[in-house]
């Protein structure tokens, strides 16, 4: 019994899943400091291409994701208290909707700018730098830094997408997603620059307007994920692209029960955990309490994810979770 | 055992003949780079370079029969650097962004330091030289070009460096 109930609101994860959050968080931290780097050098080199400003704002922007994981980590951990009862788990929805905006909004702007440099004819200017002594075409200096920082980003994405399912973090695999897109704004900004470079002054805009968009399409796709999550919309795989399979795992458990005739369950995605609500028909209008904490138990053995499950024993579902076709 | 050899000999030939082919195409092709949309640099050399003036001393000075002063010096090398005459207009500063964003001008020279609020209609070359102000303090000295003629605004950079070290 007390045992069920330490588990609700817990906010400690298994070790597996603790290791994998341990090596997320250094990988986050990890990936900062590349940031910091590449923001520097681009910053130094950025001279007056619009597709070299819009590929460093988008690498400032690469790190929103980055802090919200490592702030909502923070902010996860604590316990359940009266006044928050469900812990502090939504943090994780949170940072990824804070996100999910800040890439819209700058996507748009960013956008906008390029293609009110293709409609006013903008011809971009990139002129010379001295380095130890010999004058060269700044231009050659941009494709150089961006080679030089356009690896990084492509690994630890591939890194922390597999963190990221592992810990089931949206926020986590919507960074990872982005970072590993990372390589197509730098080709972007590559094209743009050379584009100049051979005097097709249209292509350092329309490569701006590519990598905007890219950032634009980043921002959609998180804030409609995260507002959707924030609606209590039925738990989806990591992805969001299907229901989550332990939905059906739930029902399917608790259905096998000797003293149940049916049950079915709402379970919503509190971030990375997920909550439960099962109602379940009993076959005679007595039940056990004992059995009821069995059940509880059960569910709540099937998978880490799951951390607050309510059973409530009704003599009909009321739920509207289960498939029924549309009257 | 000779055949191979010689066959293993011919494709080192190949490969070096490519190889210095793709060279020699990279070279050209860095050398192209950056180019001019409009042709600016094209059009000017061994032609008529059209340079705007505006007065400021000693800059820029128009007081007498021909331009004089220190940037009208170096845009006299740069012109002869590229084998071209100059044609002088002298106005006022903002009469010869206009003229240089009409593509009636390929330079406008006369004081002009890295804060000038042109920056949207011209392209600023990297400061050439530093010059102190009545007030004591340094300001770096800058010409304008037209927007992104690259090619152009290299080749003055360029001998703006060798000159002006």
């Amino acid at each position: 019994m007390s045992r069920t109930l330490g588990r609700i609101g817990r906010t400690e994860l298994p070790p597996e899943q603790a290791h994998a959050l341990r090596k997320a968080k250094r990988v986050e931290w990890l990936s900062l400091g590349y940031a910091a780097i590449a923001i520097t050098l681009v910053g130094l080199v950025m001279g007056g291409s619009q597709a070299m400003r819009t590929a460093w704002i988008e690498d400032m922007l690469s790190t929103v994701p980055q802090f919200a994981f490592l702030i909502a980590l923070t902010v996860i951990r604590r316990p359940p208290d009266p006044k928050h009862p469900y812990g502090y788990h939504r943090a994780m929805g949170v940072g990824h909707l804070v996100a999910g905006v800040a890439l819209l909004a700058v996507g748009g702007t960013l956008a906008f700018d390029a293609v009110a440099g293709l409609i006013a004819v903008e011809h971009p200017s990139i002129g010379t730098v001295q380095l130890f002594g010999t004058t060269i075409w700044l231009g050659w200096l941009m494709v150089g830094t961006i080679v030089l920082i356009s690896a990084p980003p492509v690994i630890l994405g591939i890194v922390k997408m597999r963190l990221a399912k592992q810990l089931h973090s949206k926020l986590l695999y919507a960074d990872a997603d982005m970072m590993r897109a990372d390589w197509t704004t730098h080709i972007g900004s590559i094209v743009g620059v050379l584009g100049v470079g051979i005097g097709i002054w249209w292509l350092d805009s329309a490569a701006a307007l590519f990598i905007s968009v890219g950032i634009l399409w980043d921002g959609v796709k998180n804030t409609r994920a995260s507002v959707l999550d924030l609606m209590d919309m039925r738990a989806t795989t990591v992805d969001q692209s299907e229901r989550e399979p332990l939905i059906r795992r739930i029902d399917e458990t608790l259905q096998r029960l000797p003293w149940v005739a049916d049950a079915a369950s709402r379970v919503r995605d509190e971030g990375h955990v997920f909550h439960v609500e099962a109602y379940v028909v009993p076959k005679r209008s007595k039940v056990r309490v004992t059995d009821v904490d069995a059940a509880v138990e059960e569910v709540v053995a099937l998978d880490w994810r799951v951390q607050d499950v309510s059973v409530a024993v009704l003599s009909e579902l009321p739920t509207p979770e289960r498939e029924i076709p549309p009257r | 055992m000779w055949a191979s050899r010689s066959a293993s000999g011919r494709a080192v030939r190949l490969g070096a003949l490519a190889m210095s082919a793709s060279l020699l195409a990279g070279c050209a092709l860095i050398e192209a780079i950056p180019a001019d949309p409009d042709g600016t640099l094209e059009t000017v050399s061994g032609s008529v370079l059209e340079v705007g003036v505006s007065p400021n001393p000693p800059f820029t000075d128009v007081s007498g029969d021909a331009p004089e002063g220190t940037e009208v010096t170096l845009v006299e090398s740069f012109a002869a650097s590229i084998d071209a005459e100059i044609s002088w207009t002298v106005a006022g500063e903002e009469e010869l962004v206009q003229q240089l964003t009409n593509g009636e001008l390929d330079l406008v020279i006369g004081g002009i330091t890295d804060q000038t609020p042109w920056v949207t209609h011209a392209a600023p070359t990297r400061a050439y030289a530093d010059t102190e102000e009545a007030d004591g303090s340094t300001t770096k000295l800058v010409m304008l070009t037209p927007m992104g003629e690259n090619a152009f605004l290299a080749a003055l950079e360029r001998h703006l460096d060798e000159v002006s070290p």
